[in-house]
């Protein structure tokens, strides 16, 4: 049971463990609801073993850990590239199998007139496919792009996943 | 359909920033300020005085064996700091209880305030800006806006917006297509009310929409405006408006503003804030705060 926070300090609200900026949770405990809010051009991750019961979720930041290897050592989940083999590697160590996991992503939006210098939102979604695509992992649902701010849940009774935006949920996993 | 001025005149239960805050504003902002005149300012002001003197005897300021005096802790800290300290103090009760007009928790557009402030600070310095104090302040205070339409609207206001939202639309054509105003124009207004300076307030009414080079641009908008995407990239303090917000092509290349150099206050801005957030809250703030 218990949940492995990350850098951060772990918080709990309404019973809900949320998961901050640049962090992640990785935990067994069934009764658990993990959350993460203010998803903009971040990308929140969330993986769930339904036999292991262990599931997690990353809330990374920025694409690479190559834009500082000092910040990037202090706090690996705020980079994605260091950020979801950290996830990955968490919950495997608390009994997850990769062949089982069922894996959804959301956020990665983008300012109205990002005239493609910056991207931030885009070089996260691209990152995060990337990986997964190296790794012969599957997404089993994603909601991302677009300009809206997004808060994502897994409920660790049954690995649902959800997304808030603009004040209305709706189910990411299972659809 | 409301008007910004009747909203103002309701707004008296909103705390203005304290005339003390003001006058040390504009001395420590001006640099020519002796620590003599600040100090008559700061006594005015109990609990700023206390604050005063609470920082520049702390760990990270102090000496031990040492206690300073008021005049002596304003030299010690010197105008950057002491500018911070006062104004992040001012500003945060009016700050942290405000966001249910833009769907925000509490405390999250204090995050925004001052990670924007901090942020407008950091891209001043970098683009040899004259007077980065300058460009905290407005960045700290850049969405008074939403200080006043919280007071005035409460959750009505997103409500409302959002029905007039879409997805390539930005959240402020949608705020003025419903209200006829949106917050950057009733923070202008409210910052005119409280006497700041007009450059401030023209900075804080067109945060969202800086004016080109020619006629009325300023470098000081260009700089919040910048802060304020990277707040928006980095999510401090995104509600119901998003990420709907244009940024001004000719922001990015009037400062120079680099990729790796946007991802590095972003990766900064969250850390920033909660280091601002510790000092704040911390009764003897510790060296490895600095």
């Amino acid at each position: 049971m218990g949940a492995t926070p990350g850098t951060f300090s772990k918080t709990e609200v309404d019973g809900k463990l949320v998961v901050g900026v640049g962090d992640l949770i990785v935990t067994s405990d069934p009764s658990a609801t993990v959350v993460t809010y203010a998803l903009g051009s971040c990308i929140g991750v969330t993986v769930y073993d339904p036999v292991a019961k262990v599931g997690g979720l990353l809330h990374f930041m920025l694409p690479s850990a190559d834009l500082n290897k000092d910040k990037a050592a202090a706090n690996p989940a705020m980079f994605g590239d260091i950020g979801i083999p950290l996830l990955f590697k968490t919950a495997y160590e608390k009994g997850a199998k990769k062949e089982r996991l069922i894996v959804c992503a959301a956020g990665g939006a983008e300012v109205l007139s990002d005239d493609g210098h910056f991207k931030i939102g885009s070089r996260n979604r691209t990152l995060v496919r990337k990986i997964f695509w190296k790794n012969g992992i599957l997404l089993s649902a994603d909601e991302t792009g677009g300009s809206n701010s997004r808060t994502l849940s897994l409920r660790m009774s049954d690995g649902a996943v959800a997304v808030r935006t603009q004040g209305t949920e709706r189910a990411l996993w299972p659809t | 359909m409301a008007d910004v001025n009747a909203i103002l005149s309701k707004l008296d239960n909103l705390a203005a920033l304290p005339s003390t805050v003001l006058r040390l504003t504009t001395l420590l902002m001006s640099g020519k300020a002796a620590a003599a005149e600040i100090e008559q300012v700061a006594r005015q002001d109990e609990a700023l005085s206390i604050t005063i003197l609470r920082w520049a005897n702390s760990a990270m300021f102090g000496r031990p064996g040492r206690t300073f005096t008021l005049r002596e802790s304003i030299t010690r800290l010197g105008n950057a700091n002491l500018l911070s300290i006062v104004l992040q103090q001012k500003t945060s009760t009016m700050f942290e209880r405000a966001g249910a007009a833009f769907g925000l928790a509490r405390g999250e557009l204090w995050r925004s305030a001052v990670g924007g402030g901090i942020c407008a600070q950091s891209i001043a310095r970098s683009s040899k800006f004259d007077n980065p104090e300058l460009a905290f302040l407005c960045g700290l205070l850049r969405d008074i806006g939403k200080l006043a339409l919280d007071a005035h609207f409460g959750s009505a206001y997103a409500e409302k917006v959002q029905r007039h939202m879409s997805p390539d639309r930005s959240f402020l054509d949608a705020e003025r297509e419903a209200f006829g105003f949106d917050h950057a124009q009733v923070g202008k207004a409210l910052a005119l009310k409280w006497k700041l300076p007009e450059r401030i307030a023209e900075c804080i009414g067109a945060h969202h929409n800086p004016p080109p080079p020619g006629a009325g641009h300023d470098t000081l908008i260009d700089i919040v405006h910048a802060a304020d995407v990277v707040c928006l990239w980095a999510g401090l303090a995104i509600g119901c408006d998003g990420l709907q917000y244009r940024l001004a092509e000719h922001v990015r290349t009037g400062l120079d503003l680099s990729r790796p150099q946007a991802e590095f206050l972003i990766a900064s801005a969250w850390q920033d804030v909660r280091s601002a957030e510790q000092l704040m809250k911390d009764p003897a703030p510790s060296r490895k705060s600095a």
